[in-house]
């Protein structure tokens, strides 16, 4: 489904990533870990096609991304859903209408909203809130419509970049259980992480990077 | 209710000021831009009026021949800067009379019609043709005297009329489309700072949507719904304000002006004229809000 070749990412003198090759099938979870700086984020950015590589090629269903023209890149991102740490929601816009953006954005029918929306909100165990603000929120719960907001397109890949960053260790396992229920029901997930319990209670596959290198789990079958 | 159209609603709930800013100075533009039209129809109707009424009478002599008459008035018609050429005959000429001293009939008791000349009469396609013409007409044998009737007021000379004339034309059509320029310069303007301002605002919001894949289409249509509703209700603001104060001045100028049409006759021919006007000023406020609003966003998208 992905495959990176070869890629570098350099920020003037300073090489964010250094010849990163691998590939995440279809299916897969995959958390990428690393000290900060290691390039984590980086990665995403270039996986959602935020940046462009210096050097390499980067594969989504066999599409090299780094050869879209602007206007594609809106299509492109449409098929995958991204949830950020800092959660990234319109402030003033209740948590349904937040949910309901991607709908609109993809030309989903009106009528066809409200039944996604609910589904989606019962999912991440926000229903009764679906009226309340981001500012009425926890941080847990703004996770959560983040990670709503996400699934409601019904993407085919799911990026996380430090989802449970700003999260208490409880809120966190809830929110890292979600990720992995949407991952039994097919989805391919890719979650950039820093917290090694979470790493270790779900005992997925592990890109680890440090200093823009990958030093773990290059292959799939590396780690586990 | 649509997205969009909901999203632009939200902005202009919550900065009424800007709203009411953008509207006031497009309802102003457009009040302005009503009138503007309103003036340069009736103006123009002022001066076809004066331009297709008799503006030069040549009087002919007694012993002029049919023939001589009919010749003279072929001659006319032919010439370009000569228009609607009549012939009145002695008869034609008392009973003009007649008409026009109706309230004093002793006046015209004690004439009879040999004591009217014949005469052509025509107007001229342009008045600076004038001298000429009546120089040229002068000339003619059959010609006793010719008259020019065009007068505005106070002028002494024919010169005066053509200048008066060409300085009305000139404010009304050259200074008030200036005027109107500037002021849709500036309603542009308006626009622009507004949108740019609202653009700058939403960047965090544009970052976010862009991020979910939303086209650049979709992240700027709220935008221009917006600038098009500033767009319309100022529209119709100056539009609806030059209307009834039309309506209202109507029957002063009608009488002010007699026989002179310098607006339509009709209150059915005024709504389909101030409908006309309606048409095109919207059009014209839409262009408006659509290349400010790109611009606007065209320009915050860029920083």
């Amino acid at each position: 489904m992905i495959k990176l070749v070869t890629v570098t990412k350099r920020f003037g003198e300073v090489n964010a990533l250094e010849d990163i090759s691998f590939e995440v099938e279809e299916g897969e979870f995959v958390f990428v870990t690393g000290p900060s700086g290691a390039g984590k984020t980086t990665l995403l950015k270039l996986l959602l096609r935020e940046y462009l590589p210096n050097k390499g090629q980067i594969f989504f269903d066999k599409v090299d991304i780094t050869q879209l023209r602007d206007k594609e890149i809106p299509s492109f991102r449409q098929k995958i859903g991204v949830v950020f740490q800092d959660y990234k929601l319109l402030p003033e816009r209740t948590v349904r209408e937040n949910v309901e953006v991607p709908l609109a954005v993809i030309k989903v029918p009106q009528t066809e909203w409200g039944a996604r929306v609910d589904t989606i909100l019962n999912l991440v165990g926000l229903s009764k809130k679906a009226e309340m603000f981001p500012s009425q929120l926890a941080g847990g719960e703004l996770q959560r419509v983040s990670l709503a907001r996400a699934l409601v397109v019904n993407p085919k890949l799911v990026m996380a970049d430090e989802p449970t960053g700003n999260l208490d260790w409880d809120t966190a396992e809830t929110i890292v259980e979600l990720f992995e229920k949407i991952n039994k029901e097919g989805k391919t997930v890719i979650m950039a992480t820093h917290n090694r319990a979470i790493v270790d209670k779900l005992k997925k596959r592990v890109i680890e990077l440090k200093d823009g290198k990958i030093v773990k789990g290059k292959n799939k079958e590396e780690t586990k | 209710m649509n997205i969009h159209f909901k999203t632009a609603f939200d902005y202009i709930k919550r900065t009424p000021f800007q709203a009411l800013a953008a509207t006031f100075v497009l309802a102003i533009t457009f009040f302005v831009v009503s009138m503007l039209t309103v003036l340069v129809y009736s103006s123009g109707q002022l001066l076809g009026h004066f331009e297709t009424r008799p503006q030069v009478i040549a009087f002919l002599k007694d012993e002029a021949t049919p023939e001589q008459i009919s010749a003279l008035q072929t001659r006319l018609s032919g010439d370009s800067r000569v228009k609607n050429v009549n012939y009145v005959t002695k008869e034609q000429a008392l009973s003009i009379y007649k008409e026009a001293t109706a309230d004093n009939p002793l006046l015209s008791e004690l004439v009879s019609p040999s004591i009217f000349p014949a005469s052509i009469e025509f107007s001229l396609s342009d008045l600076s043709f004038a001298e000429t013409v009546i120089d040229e007409t002068k000339k003619e044998a059959i010609v006793d005297s010719v008259g020019f009737t065009a007068n505005l007021g106070s002028e002494n000379s024919l010169g005066d009329v053509v200048t008066r004339l060409r300085q009305l034309t000139f404010y009304i059509r050259v200074g008030g489309g200036a005027l109107a320029l500037i002021l849709a310069g500036t309603s542009f303007l308006v626009l622009v700072v507004i949108i740019g301002m609202r653009m700058t605002t939403r960047r965090g919001e544009v970052e976010i949507l862009d991020l979910i894949g939303a086209t650049p289409g979709f992240i700027r249509s709220p935008i221009i719904i917006e600038a098009a509703l500033y767009a319309l209700v100022g529209v119709f603001i100056g539009w609806l304000i030059t209307l009834l104060l039309v309506l209202y001045a109507t029957p002063s100028l009608v009488s002010y002006f007699g026989e002179i049409p310098i607006l339509p006759k009709t209150t059915g021919g005024i709504l389909g004229m101030f409908g006309i006007m309606l048409a095109a000023e919207i059009f014209v406020g839409l262009a408006l809000a659509l290349l400010g609003s790109m611009l606007a966003v065209s320009r915050v998208r860029a920083r």
